[in-house]
């Protein structure tokens, strides 16, 4: 008696059955289960772990008629299935491509389109088929990505505080993940860069605010994402930087262009501390104009460096 | 593919099952294709394990009936397994992920990625939930640079080089294109530098594809950062809010400190990087060790040099 076959038969015992079933009954009905006792206990938990796994859901419920209660298990085959894409050849074989072209990290794609369907065409292109991109993941990201998907607000711990957003969209940018929703304490919509969430996402019920029409807006950058009052900040740009910055703040937010070549910058700020750092990283070729507020701060933090003080 | 566990093998079946049930007669080769599933392999867990999957009491009624037959192969009874098991969340992302970005790299627009990441997101429920931008640079730079890649031409580059505060010129034999932490990279021959080089998508000034041709002299590194021998090291102390430094950089030793802290060292490829990176930090980092290459002031006189600038005008 195989593992293979062992857990073919837990699965097909789980999936046929309408009631939970017993530990006791299914290593009564599955061959290859040692005697009841510890050894069996030890043996029925790694099957359950291995299917869980592979993202099997298996449900624990309490044996019906059961008093004192006894735990069961089963599989509901609604969620067992997925709703089948019916994607045709051309369709697999574009994204088996595409899985070769870009990957996230801890998932083998492979993996994923034999679930849709399987690995049509050879999975090169024309041109060449190294790999573009590796995604980081995150143990929040699949729980956040069925909260999106199913309209199910979300709990979790941010910057020590807690926060319950009804998710919009999840974006990729800049290399990091970020959660886009409405923020229910704030009344306001909000960003969250995910790797940032402190421990596990909590999935609550129906999210009660729709997502908004038309593109949501994605500010990324760490001066954007605060809970600061916001301010118009005017940064200058040196020539041999400003076509680099330009491209990065994205032209909108120029507001000069001078003759030398260099070019002044207009940003919203929310978190004043990010945005220093971000000037800072110009080193001489940058220069905060104004508010004079946020230059006059700069200037302490400077000084205070060149005295010294920290060293 | 190497040696499959049982947990592969089972993912696996859960797929050929309805699959093969759904196409009576199938070709062995076929499915071992389309599935990833080496032949050897698929024949053996077909007829040792899968014939004799079933339930309570396992009669023959009651189980999976397996034929083969010159290599084809049907599937009858096998109703548990009717249809495929689904995405785990995970797996939904990175199929998802993957179509957005190649989609909007290649804009293709009525062709079969589009068409099956319609199909795809409808199945799982999803519109507009995911949005994905590998990175970001100028569409002419990357257009150019993708056909230097294809056609092995040389490009000349007008490039800032950041970490050394410097704006070089120079030639380079592109053979690999890549994005990594949001930002595209180029990876070249260099031929000013004659060595393996990486650059940075965005900060190339100017670039101009040239007609002249090269034989590819390798892969090309995907390594953004690689400490050399060389470099001068730099042990810093960073207080607890700045631990991030410990994630962003590759040190080379790094040790927890009782206040929550860390000490650790870095390799510093140009005096620059270190020079921001401190003037950053400010009071959250201060230098306990350095190679004689780094002046031990180092912070002050950048924080002088940036002042400057701010007092030359007032």
């Amino acid at each position: 008696m195989s593992k293979l076959e062992r857990l073919m038969n837990l699965l097909a015992a789980l999936l046929h059955t309408s009631v939970p079933m017993t530990a006791e009954q299914l290593r009564q009905r599955i061959e290859g289960y040692p005697d009841a006792g510890p050894s069996f206990r030890r043996s029925f938990e790694r099957d359950k772990d291995d299917l869980r796994s592979m993202g099997i859901p298996i449900r624990v419920e309490t044996v019906p008629g059961t008093d004192p209660p006894v735990e069961g298990y089963r599989i509901d085959p609604k969620e067992y299935a997925g709703s089948d894409p019916q994607l045709d050849p051309d369709e697999l074989a574009a994204m088996h491509l595409a899985t070769n072209l870009v990957r996230l990290d801890g998932v083998q794609g492979d993996q994923a389109l034999v679930r849709v369907g399987g690995l049509v065409g050879d999975g090169q292109g024309a041109e060449s088929v190294e790999p573009l991109a590796a995604l980081p993941s995150d143990t929040n990201l699949g729980p956040l990505f069925d909260a999106v998907r199913t309209k199910k607000s979300v709990s979790f711990t941010y910057n020590a505080a807690s926060r319950t957003l009804d998710p919009y969209k999840l974006s990729f940018l800049r290399g990091h993940w970020y959660l886009i929703g409405f923020d229910h304490m704030r009344e306001d919509e909000r960003q969250f860069r995910v790797d940032r969430i402190e421990g596990i996402v909590e999935i609550g019920g129906d999210a009660t605010t729709a997502r908004p029409d038309g593109p949501q807006s994605d500010r990324a950058e760490s001066w954007e994402l605060g809970d600061e009052e916001p301010i118009q900040a005017r940064i200058l740009v040196d020539a041999d930087q400003a076509g680099w910055a330009k491209h990065y703040l994205g032209r909108d937010s120029v507001v000069a262009d001078h003759a030398d070549g260099s070019a002044e910058f207009e940003l919203t700020v929310r978190n004043r501390e990010a945005f220093r750092s971000f000037v800072l990283t110009f080193l001489e070729h940058a220069e905060l104009l104004s508010p004079p507020e946020l230059r006059n701060e700069l200037i302490s933090w400077l000084e205070e460096l060149h005295a010294g003080a920290s060293a | 593919m190497s040696r499959l566990n049982a947990s592969d093998r089972v993912t696996r079946l859960l797929a050929v099952i309805p699959w093969v049930a759904s196409q009576p007669g199938v070709h062995l080769d076929e499915i071992a294709e389309r599935f990833g599933y080496p032949r050897a392999h698929l024949e053996a867990d077909l007829l040792e394990a899968v014939q004799f999957v079933g339930v309570y009491p396992f009669t023959p009624d009651t189980m999976i009936e397996v034929s083969l037959d010159d290599d084809r192969v049907w599937i009858h009874y096998a109703d548990w397994f009717a249809k495929p098991l689904r995405l785990t969340s995970e797996q939904a992302v990175s199929l998802m992920a993957a179509g957005e970005s190649v989609l909007a790299l290649s804009g293709d627009e009525n062709g079969p990625l589009l068409g099956g990441l319609t199909k795809l997101g409808a199945a799982l429920g999803v519109d507009q939930g995911l949005d994905i931008r590998l990175g970001s640079a100028p569409e002419e730079t990357l257009d150019l640079l993708r056909t230097a890649v294809t056609d092995h031409r040389v490009v000349e580059l007008d490039y800032y080089t950041f970490g050394r505060d410097e704006r070089t010129h120079r030639s380079i034999e592109p053979v690999r294109f890549f994005a990594d932490e949001g930002k595209w990279y180029v990876s070249a021959h260099c031929r000013l530098a004659d060595d393996e080089r990486v650059f940075r998508v965005d900060r190339i000034v100017d670039a101009t594809l040239l007609d002249e041709t090269f034989e590819p002299r390798g892969e090309g590194g995907m390594h953004v950062f690689t400490a050399r021998d060389g470099d001068p090291r730099v042990t810093l102390e960073v207080a607890a809010d700045a631990a991030w430094v410990v994630q962003q950089y590759p040190n080379e030793g790094v040790e927890e400190l009782d206040d929550g802290g860390f000490r650790v060292t870095l390799a510093v490829a140009a005096v620059p990087w270190l020079e921001r990176l401190l003037v950053r930090l400010g009071s959250s980092a201060s230098i306990v060790e350095a190679d004689p290459a780094i002046p031990v002031n180092l912070v002050q006189g950048t924080a002088a040099r940036v002042l400057a600038r701010y007092q030359a005008d007032q």
